[in-house]
Parts: structure tokens; C-alpha cells; sequence
């Protein structure tokens, strides 16, 4: 999976999964923020988010503070999953 | 002393959006039961209901907030819009921390979690979704109100069986007059659910076809859903400000009977003492009242010792005034009854008619008050008690006037 195809995967599960309905991958900017302001998605999203992503890409977010950076905004988050596929045995 | 007075409302219930269709269908006699669509009844002794429609959640709340709303929040939302927009509280200058959140309700986000318990049994869901549950409990529906209209002052919400919603226009009322706000958003909201459903299926307390209260064939209560919201607002601020008065909120009486978990008290002690504590909060006298809503629910039990309280509380002048269920029509809306009945009232009130009690034919002898059996009557109206009695032995009376 290239990058490209990596975040619309991520921008993909964010609609499906949180059930954003009328709203399509390319209203979600790739640098804004997932949470507050820009999607104004809360801390409820954020814990299913979590889970939908390390469900899906079968990755681990240990922390807070990583988890933080990692949701950051779709770039963080693509540049987050992509680095944990690199280390993962696949 | 401040006074409290209603300066909008709104409501979303079987008979659709909007306070105008709601004047209409208790001026016509409407009837709301139907057939429940909501789920399977199969083996239960009815198959009916009042079923609302589904409301939008509209453009204002964000995507991910409305894909996690019960439709208990969705239907208090479009209530609260409704009045909110009415009273035009949001154009004054009163401080968001000045305005009180209260609502009433039973069951909350139960038909949502009924289905993520299905999906998490039948092995459709790999794990239990947090976003699923989060409008479970009943006071998720204030919270979720007190953030779409920017509310920062008092919350809370009234969970005492079927006279929730009484029960939070009064606990809003004391807010106000106490200081503790200066305007509130209160009323109450449930939607169906199969617990709810079984529930009152098991006790045999559903009717098989529809609710006749007063009547001696009836078999029981018929279930509905929806919500009913208000604006109070202390009479003052809203005499300042121009604001429309649909009515004032005279007071409110509570009681319990601590005698059965679901059997009113055979005396009707305290529906006696709720009456009586609303109308001496009120300052009125017993013989001013022209209307009583009832709680009428059509069960065999509830609708002889309610007449028997009226008797008791109004002497003489219980066959003067005029009482009924406006439940015959829209049925038993558990935690959103209070409110939706004393909405019904403040419509009697401010346009001048008596909503009837529908499906009254053949009148139980112990049952002989003026109940407007089917069809309403214009008539004028300045003082009203609406009563909601609770499972648990929770009863509350709510006493509105016009505003003079």
C-alpha cells in the first residue's frame, strides 16, 4: 500500500467507522486536525478511533502522548501507521 | 418572590413535529396509536403503540456527535430547537451560565443498546463499541442539549418512572426562582424500547388495541414515545425583554406513596398530597381550578383512585371542572408524559379549548367526573393542574395559568 492509497484507507475507516455520514474522503484535509477544531471529532471518537486503527492495521498505540501525535492530523496519522507497518514482521 | 413563566415550546411526538400538529390533533381528537414498526412484538399481548417519527438531527451538530445520538436525544434535540427558537433566548443578552439544563426521562439510549447487544451476541460486533453505549444513560440527553444550545448553568436530570418530566419542569422552576438561574430549558424525552415494552407486556398492563381511560372496558395503557421541551424564564426578564408568555408555572407538588412498586396507593393519598402542595405553592384555591389533566393511563387500577383523589382534593367543584387523558390520544410517553401533558395544558390555556379523552364510550360508574369524552370543547381556560404518577409510588402535580 503507497501512501496515497494508505490515507484514503485511513480517511475511509475514520467515515465508516465513526458513521460520519455526508461526508467524503476529500472534505477531510490532510493536515488539519482529526479532533476539535477541523472534524470536530471529541475524546469518545478518539477512543474508537484507536481501536478501528489498531484493529485494522494490526499496530499497537502504547500511550497517550503517542496516541496524541499519531492523531494529530491524517498526514501524523499516515506517517504513524506507515512507520509501525515498516517494524511489524510482515 | 420570582415568578416563573414558559416563553417557548416545542415537542416531537406520534403526531409528528411541532407544537401546531400537535394543537391540531388534540383539537380534532386525533388518534396516535397504531401499530409499533419499531421492532418485533410477536408473542406479547398487543402489537400497538404510538410511534413518533424519526426526527433529523440537523446541520448544526457535528457528524460524529449526531452518529452517536439515542433517539431519545434526537427527538428532545428537535423539542428543544423548537422552543429554544420560539422564546428567542438565544438573541438576549442573558448569560449562557445563567440558563439551566433539566430534563426527565426513564430509558434514555436503551433501544440503541438493545441493538448493540444483538449485534454483539449474534457475533456481528467483535467487541462492544464505545460509541454505541454513550447515550445509554438517561442523562446523556442533558448534556447533549446543554452543548448544542450552549448552556452553562445548572444540569440535571429527573429519573423517578413516569413523572420524570413533571417532576424536571418543577425542579427548573425551583432553579429559577431560587436564583440559581434565570432561565432554564426543561421538559422531557423517551423513546420506545423492548425493555420497556416486555416490561409492561409482562405486567399486563398494555391494552390490546387501544387506551380507554375512564372507561369501564378498559384493559390497560397504550405506550407512546417522544418529548416535550420548554423555555421557563423568570417573569421579569422575560416581561423585559418582550418575550411572548404562553403561560406561567404556578407550582408543583410531589408525594410518594410508599406502599407498592407499581400499584398507586388504593386511597390515592398521594396523588391527594401531590394536588394539594401544587395548588398551595401556587396560591390557588382548590375551586379556581377548570381543568385537570389527568394521568389517565387507562389501567384499571390508576383511573378510579385518580377520580377519587380529585374528589377528595376539589370537594363539590370536582364536577364542575373538566379533566382528561390526553394519553387516550398519544398514548403513555413514560419519562416525556409530564411534559408532553403539561404542554397539552398550557395549549388549553392559551388558545381556549378542553383536549378530550378519546375512546371513552362506556363510562365506569366509579368513574362519573367530566372526562370530555371524544371530542374536545372550546371553552375558556386560566388555571390547570396536570398530574403524572410514577411506578415506584412517584406522584407530582404541576399547576399552570394563564399569565396575567
Amino acid at each position: 500500500m503507497n501512501r496515497d492509497e494508505l490515507k484514503l484507507s485511513l480517511k475511509e475507516l475514520l467515515i465508516d467507522g465513526l458513521r460520519l455520514q455526508d461526508l467524503r474522503p476529500d472534505d477531510i484535509e490532510d493536515a488539519a486536525p482529526i479532533f476539535v477544531e477541523g472534524l470536530g471529532l471529541d475524546s469518545v471518537d478518539a477512543l474508537e478511533l484507536v481501536v478501528l486503527v489498531e484493529e485494522k492495521f494490526n499496530i499497537q498505540i502504547p500511550d497517550e502522548d503517542i496516541g496524541k501525535r499519531a492523531f494529530a492530523s491524517i498526514d501524523a496519522l499516515t506517517e504513524y501507521v506507515s512507520t509501525e507497518l515498516l517494524k511489524s514482521p510482515e | 418572590m420570582r415568578r416563573v413563566v414558559i416563553t417557548g415550546a416545542g415537542t416531537w411526538n406520534g403526531f409528528g413535529a411541532g407544537v401546531q400538529a400537535f394543537l391540531e390533533a388534540l383539537r380534532n381528537g386525533r388518534c396516535a396509536i397504531g401499530d409499533m414498526t419499531l421492532f418485533s412484538t410477536s408473542g406479547f399481548r398487543t402489537h400497538r403503540a404510538a410511534v413518533a417519527p424519526t426526527p433529523e438531527v440537523g446541520a448544526a451538530v457535528p457528524a460524529s456527535l449526531a452518529a452517536r445520538l439515542s433517539r431519545s436525544d434526537r427527538m428532545a434535540l428537535a423539542a428543544a430547537r423548537e422552543a429554544w427558537q420560539a422564546s428567542g433566548i438565544g438573541e438576549t443578552k442573558l448569560a449562557a451560565e445563567r440558563i439551566a439544563v433539566v430534563v426527565g426521562g426513564t430509558t434514555g439510549g436503551m433501544l440503541e443498546a438493545e441493538d448493540v447487544l444483538r449485534r454483539r451476541r449474534s457475533g456481528e460486533l467483535g467487541r462492544m463499541p464505545v460509541r454505541g453505549l454513550v447515550a445509554m444513560p438517561v442523562g446523556s440527553t442533558a448534556d447533549v442539549l446543554a452543548h448544542v444550545f450552549g448552556c452553562d448553568g445548572a444540569r440535571n436530570t429527573a429519573v423517578t418512572a413516569c413523572s420524570s418530566s413533571a417532576n424536571s419542569l418543577g425542579l427548573a422552576a425551583d432553579l429559577i426562582q431560587d436564583g440559581r438561574a434565570d432561565a432554564a430549558l426543561a421538559g422531557g424525552t423517551d423513546a420506545h424500547c423492548k425493555m420497556t415494552y416486555a416490561g409492561f407486556n409482562a405486567l399486563q398492563a398494555l391494552a390490546p388495541d387501544v387506551c380507554r381511560p375512564f372507561d369501564r372496558r378498559r384493559a390497560g395503557l397504550s405506550l407512546g414515545e417522544g418529548a416535550a421541551m420548554f423555555v421557563l424564564e423568570e417573569e421579569a426578564h422575560a416581561r423585559r425583554r418582550g418575550a411572548a408568555i404562553l403561560a406561567e408555572f404556578g407550582g408543583y407538588g410531589m408525594s410518594a406513596d410508599a406502599h407498592h412498586m407499581t400499584a398507586p396507593e388504593p386511597d390515592g393519598r398521594g396523588a391527594v398530597l401531590a394536588m394539594r402542595r401544587a395548588l398551595r405553592e401556587a396560591r390557588i384555591a382548590a375551586d379556581a381550578v377548570e381543568y385537570v389533566n389527568a394521568h389517565g393511563t387507562g389501567t384499571p387500577q390508576n383511573d378510579p383512585i385518580e377520580t377519587r383523589a380529585i374528589k377528595e382534593v376539589f370537594g363539590e367543584h370536582a364536577r364542575r371542572l373538566a379533566v382528561s387523558s390526553t394519553k387516550s390520544q398519544i398514548g403513555h410517553c413514560l419519562g416525556a408524559a409530564g411534559a408532553i401533558e403539561a404542554l397539552a395544558t398550557v395549549l388549553a390555556l392559551h388558545h381556549g379549548f378542553l383536549p378530550p379523552t378519546i375512546h371513552l364510550e362506556e363510562p365506569d360508574p366509579e368513574c362519573d367526573l367530566d372526562y370530555v369524552p371524544g371530542a374536545s370543547r372550546e371553552q375558556r381556560v386560566s388555571v390547570a393542574v396536570s398530574n403524572s404518577y410514577g411506578f415506584g409510588g412517584n406522584n407530582t402535580s404541576v399547576v399552570l395559568t394563564t399569565y396575567a
